[in-house]
């Protein structure tokens, strides 16, 4: 595996609720190299879901540093992170986050107008993409027309459409049955891979991990033990 | 964001709430449409003015009186030509003044004026009038205006024109006999009539010795004009005619009449006709620098306008009223809209829309609601404005509205920048949404 996309060092979140403060991350330093597929695991409430915000820049950190190719996440403005999502991420949630007025071309489509893209090539981009995730006959279906599932290949298709460097999945499966849970997995990690792109994703579901090339394993906002499956490959730090 | 998928985006958030979208126009439409039929009442207002005072005159000539002595036998002069600023100057109304008046900017023909009071003789059929000499090759600019026949021209030397309030009568009627018949009809253009100061003429009383100057008639005035007891004729000719006057009283009187010839030759008045209404307050002011006095009926038109602008300030606020409470309601629908779409604002910002593509969003959709409800509020406004004007001519009134076409494209601009302006603060709230929480809600 590759050089380090993320470094994250000794990064706290507090949130202050009334008089009580809540340590939802509580100094974790840990790299996500290149290409690989990470797994933050652990029970509800651990802080999985704050330390995934706060590597893709959704929320700020009380302290510590978040450094994505050399560069300070931490310290960027509202207009930097919205460049830098835009240039170099993607995402995907557990309740999929479609615009439900729009079809499925058109929420994969969204990104690529937002980067200003010409309609005719977001257009064949977007149909490629839906063709990838299994999808190429519904591209002109609502949401609401589809199933939680068929939502979620069009959330993928969305995150991987911009060929970002690194896709973030906060329970991607949460809301989907276990036959399901599986496909998407194949599929996601599967994207993935072909592109050499790096996955981080947050689950509480121990099966996931199969997935993961390495599992860090959180609790309290603290981790608890990385596993590194690909050991044969050695760890450099 | 290309400026195209923006329109195209926030003309489909404003269709997916057709009813909501459609009353926020419709504000916008009542708001546009008040203004602009209380502005056009205003400016037809003052249309009607110059139409009104157009009767008196041209709007476009100024009356120049020399500094010193009477003269002038307009109702506005006492207010228009105030004295002459430099009284230790004296300046006179001669060819020179003349001459430096059409030097000034914007004036576009100048003639000296000289008026005789003489009597009219056709056939059995005399009239007295007061005869009005220019230069005829103005008499068309000065803004006379003509009824039948023609105006004056620069080669016509023995041709007047006579004003349709000009009566004749038969002088051997006696007053009396005179008030109770039918003013007789006559036909005037194309005859040869006589001019005579002799106020004996086609009595028994007429003097022999005077001799009437022949002259044609060429055209004929309206009567319910400022000049309809006016009769127009070559300035040389009422010269000519009044000299011929001089000497025939100093024949038969002996003395007297003489103390006018004393100064070189000075004119009474001088009318300078301008090419713009917009520039005769300008060239008059630099008349009266000079040491003249002037006045013309736009200094009656501003006072008119002045006597109206409460009135017309009160009908623009009106209007105007009309449209910041669209305006609120533009803003009322942004903000409904941010309520409801926090999520969607989340979902954008995380994929990859920068603050200036949400910011602009917002602004664009608030700005199609005023550019909208501006379009249709200038169409309901011309509906309206014909409507007024149909009411007001069948009670007679004088009030009509008038709307320029500036007046259109500057509603339809103004409506879309209140829009704009009205969208600026859910915008920026829309900006400030954090992506995270705005994801979170459901
Ligand atoms: N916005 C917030 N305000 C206050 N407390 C929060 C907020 N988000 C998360 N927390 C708290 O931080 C802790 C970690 O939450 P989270 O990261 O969502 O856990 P996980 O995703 O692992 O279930 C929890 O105790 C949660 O209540
Ligand atoms: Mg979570």
């Amino acid at each position: 595996m590759g050089r380090n996309v993320i470094r994250i060092k000794n990064v706290k979140k507090i949130y202050q609720m009334g008089k009580e403060k809540i340590q939802a991350v509580n100094g974790i330093s840990l790299n996500i190299r290149q290409g690989e597929v990470c797994c933050l695991l652990g029970k509800s409430g651990s802080g999985k879901s704050t330390l995934l915000n706060l590597i893709a820049g959704l929320e700020k950190p009380s302290s510590g540093q978040i450094i994505f190719n050399k560069k300070h996440i931490e310290r960027m403005n509202e207009d930097q992170l919205a460049d830098f999502r835009q240039r170099y991420v993607g995402f995907v949630f557990q309740s999929y986050n479609l615009l439900p007025t729009l079809t499925a071309m058109e929420n994969v489509t969204l990104p690529l107008i937002f980067k200003n893209v010409p309609l005719k090539e977001r257009n064949e981009r977007a149909m490629e993409m839906l063709t990838a995730v299994g999808l190429g006959d519904r591209a002109h279906h609502k949401p609401h027309e589809m199933s939680g599932g068929q939502q979620q290949r069009v959330s993928i298709a969305r995150a991987f459409i911009n060929s970002p460097q690194v896709v973030f999945a906060d329970e991607p499966t949460g809301n989907l049955d276990t036959r399901t849970t599986y496909e998407m997995m194949d599929l996601i990690t599967a994207l993935a891979s072909k592109n050499k792109q790096t996955l981080v994703i947050v689950t509480h579901d121990l099966e996931l991990s199969d997935y993961a090339d390495r599992i860090v394993m959180l609790s309290d906002g603290e981790v608890e033990r990385i596993e590194d499956k690909r050991q044969a490959e050695g760890e450099k730090e | 964001m290309s400026t195209r998928d923006l329109l195209n985006m926030a003309l489909r958030n404003l269709l997916k709430r057709k009813l909501r979208t459609f009353l926020t126009v419709l504000g916008v439409v009542i708001g546009t449409a008040s203004i602009v039929v209380m502005v056009s009442i205003g400016i037809g207002m003052n249309e009607s003015f110059a139409r009104q005072l157009e009767d008196w005159g041209s709007l476009q000539v100024i009356d120049v009186y020399s500094p010193n002595g009477g003269g002038g036998h307009y109702m506005m002069e006492e207010e228009g030509s105030s004295g002459p600023q430099n009284k230790g100057k004296q300046v006179k109304l001669d060819g020179a003044a003349v001459d430096s008046f059409r030097q000034i900017a914007g004036v576009e023909a100048v003639s000296p004026i000289k008026s005789l009071y003489l009597m009219i003789g056709s056939g059995k059929l005399v009239a007295d009038a007061n005869f009005i000499g220019l230069d005829p090759a103005t008499m068309e600019a000065m803004g006379y205006k003509i009824e039948d026949g023609r105006a004056l021209s620069g080669e016509d030397v023995k041709a007047i024109v006579v004003g349709g309030g000009v009566e004749f009568y038969d002088p051997k009627l006696n007053w009396e006999m005179r008030m109770n018949s039918e003013p007789p009809e006559i036909e005037l253009i194309g005859e040869k009539i006589d001019v005579t100061f002799d106020w004996g003429y086609g009595t028994r009383h007429a003097d022999k010795s005077v001799k009437p100057f022949k002259f044609e008639v060429v055209g004929t005035m309206p009567a319910d004009g400022n000049n309809g007891w006016s009769v127009i004729m070559p300035l040389k000719e009422v010269e000519k005619i009044e000299k011929a006057q001089k000497e025939w009283e100093k024949k038969s009187h002996g003395s007297s009449g003489g103390n006018n010839q004393k100064r070189s030759k000075e004119y009474e008045q001088v009318m300078v006709k301008v090419d713009d209404i917009k520039n005769v307050q300008v060239v008059q002011q630099q008349i009266k620098d000079m040491g003249y006095r002037a006045s013309s009926l736009t200094d009656q038109l501003e006072a008119m306008k002045e006597t109206t602008k409460m009135l017309r300030m009160v009908l623009g606020a009106i209007g105007a009223i009309s449209l910041v409470v669209a305006a609120i309601g533009i803003t009322n629908t942004m903000v409904m809209a941010i309520y409801e779409r926090t999520r969607e604002i989340g979902i954008m910002k995380v994929i990859g829309a920068s603050l200036r593509d949400i910011k602009l969003l917002f602004l664009t959709e608030a700005a199609f609601i005023g550019f909208a409800g501006g379009i249709v509020g200038v169409g309901v406004s011309f509906v309206t404005s014909k409507l007024v004007n149909f009411v007001a001519m069948q009670h007679g009134s004088d009030m009509t509205s008038s709307i320029p076409l500036w007046l259109y494209l500057g509603s339809i601009a103004f409506a879309t920048v209140i829009g704009v302006l009205s969208g600026y603060l859910p915008a920026k709230r829309a900006m400030k949404l954090s992506a995270l929480t705005a994801i979170k809600t459901e």
